[in-house]
């Protein structure tokens, strides 16, 4: 009930959008609702979400965009898939490398439909973003992970092994790899870096150097804010939020490690027995749009997926890339990634 | 006079196990089965993996996997001169939730003291506002302890003023074990302020005219009223404390985890058999710890006939408050419990005014505002949110109320098994909350297919009895002792006279037990209000929305930048909301009294 009274305020806020949109203009049969599941940040005041689902519903007229939110991400889906409870949505939005590999590994059948080239634009999306070999997810924005530190307190930090030195003593704040996503990403870089034979040993040697493991990015922040430590692991986007007058800078450099930043790329994918498969690839396509890749961006702040976007303003200007990406492929973690994560955890735990 | 009475109380307890069943046993039973039951056949093999790891049980692990070594072990340990002995994370979580319970008594008693035994200017507000780090979601609690003990915090800013510290406590157990009597000193403060003012003064007098003195008239006659709410509040402090999740995680870090902390990443692995086998073996040991509480409690309380209240003590008697040792104790505590407890609540407001650079701003209320006004989808709007809180908070006390005071009814009778009842029946309390959460979902919230239909249970009716099930043990803890101190005779009398047993219930002991019925009704509200992980799954949408979910969709809000400013500004709300309404269930309380 309530949720048509939402949709009409929506599209009053949409009418300026329609000129945009006007141009492609094309008609879906009348009444269709698509069903786009999200974690529950995507949708809201002034998010990506809501922006998408105003510009593609005065681009379509006749369809309505639901989001579906979840607190638990793909793994309420994954358990409904081998409860056979059913899912209601068309495609899922946010997935992640590991995400997909923990979803494939769980499930006998793959839980989303190989779309890959029936969605247009998705070759324009940059080769290295593209995580799943079978096709079936799109990348649409990825984000890099960087430390952000105060060059008031430390030097920029160069390398992994310079993070074990002395003046780094208590300095570096990191997340649980088990429940965050730049946590995971720190810790499948610094894999990377020393292999899966080394980086418990590394973890060891930082664990003695002071390394702090708190539980999620937010509190990790605010405890960087509260200069607990004067390095965190975080975004290199950071300088987006912090750049202008009145704002110390010096608190907020990014330093990339050995010159590069660990890419986690965040996909869409339609799932296998969506309602309306056509319409979630439209959907996922207009995803892809030049307009709304810079829009996702800015919003979400992180960077766009197709290649040749650039989303402007304060974006473009303060978020930085690192030199060099890096990032374990879809056939790396297969196998291994659940096993690389309890066997840090433990080691940290037992220490 | 009442026909209906009697059957009442069946008809009561019948409902009641219903609603458990729905909302409680089944969710929780779908999960913990698949700790003992397999591929259609019950095993051990879960429990054997677990218990047999030492990463789990540390040296006992043994006793699964080589029981015949171990008295072989016990002997070669005592010849190395005893060492110290890992006991894995079990070990570690009893450990920290055995300190934790030491540190919430030692700081929850003498503010039982204080706020029974003496009277000064805002006593009966302070009273009703102790259970507010209650409803407090983690993630502010971690706000205010970082702005409050934190390295560049307030604590050791006053330190460095006196040429002290600095202190690190983040990270550290300390930290940990301070935010736990955060939480938990408050219920220790509560609970045994409540048996503190119901000591009957004629009693007390009675021993002083025979002559005892005023230690010996506390030890004979007020410590024994006073030793089951003590307990009470330590057992269900180490229980709490024993499953704690997110604040360890927040403030001390990895290195600290819990068992429940390693519970939750099995779920999320979706390792649910490892999953389900530590959340069994975290209820066994909690259900064991409350019947063996409830076995000693039953033998302890003593009856006593409508009593009045012992006359409080002026706190402050002029000059003389400062050379007499009690009210420099007391004082000197105030300043300890100022710090603690004051100090993380204030940060946090203090945080909800302030940009990251440390300038005035009143942006997050902005956001608060806009939020309000917006009307795009997905949009939690902070009066609704405030709303729905109040609206569930009153429904899961009304329901919390009956259900409650019935579990004490069926824990007063000596009959055979009424203490394993009331153990069962206090499982809600017993339960990790992830695994009710996971239980929730792939029940209720996935739905089962009835007649061609897909039966899913969720809604605000839903939340309202899953919070009152969460609520209503609280309410039993207080109730039992009161109801339990009942003289007999006096039932008895009414029951003679031809009152049927719900009709005395009614007419005779409720209104002798409105004092533990108001704390308890405090504790209802308290745990609803502050119900964060089934109220998320439950709420369908956005419509729902209670005060704690608003505020963590606020958290993952970047749109002022990278910090927790809006969380702070709803945060802020939750405690202005949770204590006007504390207040009033206080005043409300005492007018019933009359």
């Amino acid at each position: 009930m309530k949720r048509r009274t939402f949709l009409t305020h929506g599209a009053g806020s949409v009418a300026g959008l329609s000129a945009l949109a006007g141009c492609i203009g094309e008609t879906e049969d009348s009444g269709q609702t698509l069903t786009v599941a999200a974690y529950s940040s995507f949708t809201g005041e002034d998010t990506a979400g809501n922006w998408l689902k105003s510009a593609f519903e005065s681009e379509n007229p006749e369809t309505t965009v639901e989001f579906q939110t979840t607190e638990t991400g793909v793994n309420e889906f994954i358990q409904r898939r081998s409860e056979d409870a059913p899912i209601d949505a068309d495609l899922f939005v946010g997935l992640n490398t590991g995400e997909l590999v923990q979803a494939d590994e769980q499930l006998d059948d793959s839980l989303f439909a190989a779309t890959d080239d029936e969605v247009d634009g998705s070759g324009a999306v940059k080769p290295d973003l593209d995580f799943d070999p079978d096709g079936r997810v799109v990348p649409y924005d990825t984000g890099y992970i960087s430390l952000v530190y105060d060059e008031g307190e430390v030097a920029e930090p160069a390398t992994f092994d310079s993070l074990l030195d002395p003046e780094y003593e208590d300095g570096l704040i990191a997340q649980n790899a088990q429940q965050s996503d730049p946590g995971r990403a720190f810790l499948l870089w610094t894999i990377n870096e020393k292999g899966p034979d080394g980086y418990l040993d590394y973890w060891s040697e930082l664990a003695d150097n002071g390394v702090q493991i708190l539980s999620d990015w937010g509190t990790a922040y605010e405890a960087y804010q509260d200069e607990e430590a004067p390095m965190v692991v975080s975004y290199s986007t950071d300088q987006v939020y912090y750049n202008g007058e009145g704002v110390d800078t010096s608190r907020h450099q990014v330093g990339f490690l050995n010159d590069q930043g660990y890419a986690n790329p965040e996909g869409m994918a339609q799932f296998v027995d969506a309602d309306n498969p056509e319409l979630a690839r439209e959907f996922m396509s207009f995803m892809l749009t030049e307009e709304a890749q810079a829009e996702i961006a800015t919003r979400n702040v992180q960077f766009p997926a197709v290649e040749g976007v650039d989303p402007g303003g304060e974006f473009s200007e303060f978020a930085l890339e690192p030199p060099e990406a890096v990032t374990y492929s879809y056939d790396e973690l297969v196998g291994n990634v659940s096993g690389w994560i309890d066997e840090w955890a433990r080691q940290i735990v037992s220490n | 006079m009442r026909p209906k009475a009697s059957r009442l109380l069946p008809v009561g307890v019948a409902a009641m196990l219903a609603t458990l069943v729905a909302v409680f046993y089944y969710p929780v039973g779908s999960v913990l089965s698949s700790a003992i039951y397999a591929g259609g056949r019950l095993t051990v093999d879960p429990l054997v993996a677990v218990l047999g790891d030492p990463f789990y049980t540390g040296a006992a692990h043994s006793l699964v996997t080589d029981p015949a070594s171990v008295p072989g072990g016990v002997v070669g340990w005592i010849d190395a001169g005893m060492p110290r002995v890992e006991f894995g994370l079990f070990g570690f979580t009893a450990y920290q939730a055995l300190l934790s319970t030491v540190v919430s008594v030692a700081v929850g008693l003498p503010g039982a003291y204080l706020l029974a035994r003496f009277e000064f200017p805002g006593r009966a507000f302070l009273r009703s506002v102790t259970i507010l780090p209650f409803v407090m979601p983690s993630i502010l609690v971690a706000v205010g302890f970082l702005a409050m003990f934190g390295y560049t915090g307030v604590v050791n800013d006053l330190l460095g003023l006196v040429g002290l510290g600095p202190l690190e406590l983040v990270g550290t157990l300390k930290v940990i074990i301070l935010a736990h009597a955060f939480y938990n000193a408050p219920l220790v403060t509560r609970l045994v302020t409540a048996a503190w003012e119901s000591v009957d003064t004629r009693r007390v007098e009675t021993a002083r005219t025979l002559g005892a003195s005023p230690l010996q008239a506390f030890r004979d006659v007020t410590l024994p009223q006073l030793v089951p709410a003590v307990l009470t509040s330590a057992v269900l402090t180490f229980i709490f404390t024993f499953m704690s999740f997110p604040i360890v995680l927040a403030l001390g870090g990895l290195e600290l985890a819990t068992v429940e902390v390693w519970l939750f990443s099995r779920v999320q692995n979706l390792a649910l058999a490892e999953a389900a086998t530590l959340g069994a073996i975290e209820t066994a040991l909690s259900l064991g710890l409350i019947y063996v509480y409830l076995r000693f409690e039953a033998t302890q309380i003593s009856a006593h006939g409508e009593g009045r209240t012992r006359a409080r003590t002026p706190l402050f008697v002029g000059w003389r408050s400062l050379v007499d040792p009690r009210r420099v104790g007391l004082l000197a505590y105030s300043l300890v419990a100022g710090v603690l407890f004051v100090g993380p609540l204030a940060s946090l407001v203090i945080e909800s005014l302030t940009t990251p650079d440390g300038a005035f701003t009143l942006d997050y209320y902005a956001f608060l505002i806009a939020q309000q006004a917006s009307a795009a989808v997905g949009t939690v709007q902070p009066l609704a949110a405030i709303t729905n809180s109040l609206l569930f908070g009153v429904g899961a006390l009304l329901l919390a109320l009956p259900m409650g005071v019935l579990v004490s009814v069926v824990a007063t009778r000596e009959s055979r098994g009424s203490r394993l009842a009331e153990a069962l029946l206090t499982a809600p309390l017993a339960v990790s909350g992830i695994v009710l959460g996971l239980g929730m979902l792939r029940t209720l919230v996935f739905g089962t297919t009835a007649f061609g239909h897909r039966l899913t249970i969720t809604g605000p009716v839903v939340i309202v009895a899953v919070h009152a099930v969460a609520a209503y043990p609280f309410v039993t803890r207080n109730v039992t002792p009161a109801l339990s101190g009942i003289d007999d005779r006096l039932v008895d009398a009414a029951r003679s006279l031809g009152a049927s047993r719900s009709t005395a219930l009614v007419d005779i002991e409720l209104p002798l037990i409105v004092p533990a019925l108001v704390a308890g009704a405090a504790f209802a509200f308290a745990i609803s209000i502050g119900e964060f992980d089934s109220t998320v799954l439950l709420a369908e949408g956005v419509d729902s929305a209670t005060m704690p979910v608003a505020l963590e969709r606020y958290t993952a809000n970047r749109s002022l930048g990278p910090n927790l400013g809006p969380a702070t500004a709803m945060g802020t709300v939750l405690l202005a909301v949770t204590i006007v309404s504390f207040v009033f269930i206080d005043r409300a309380g005492r007018r019933w009294e009359r």
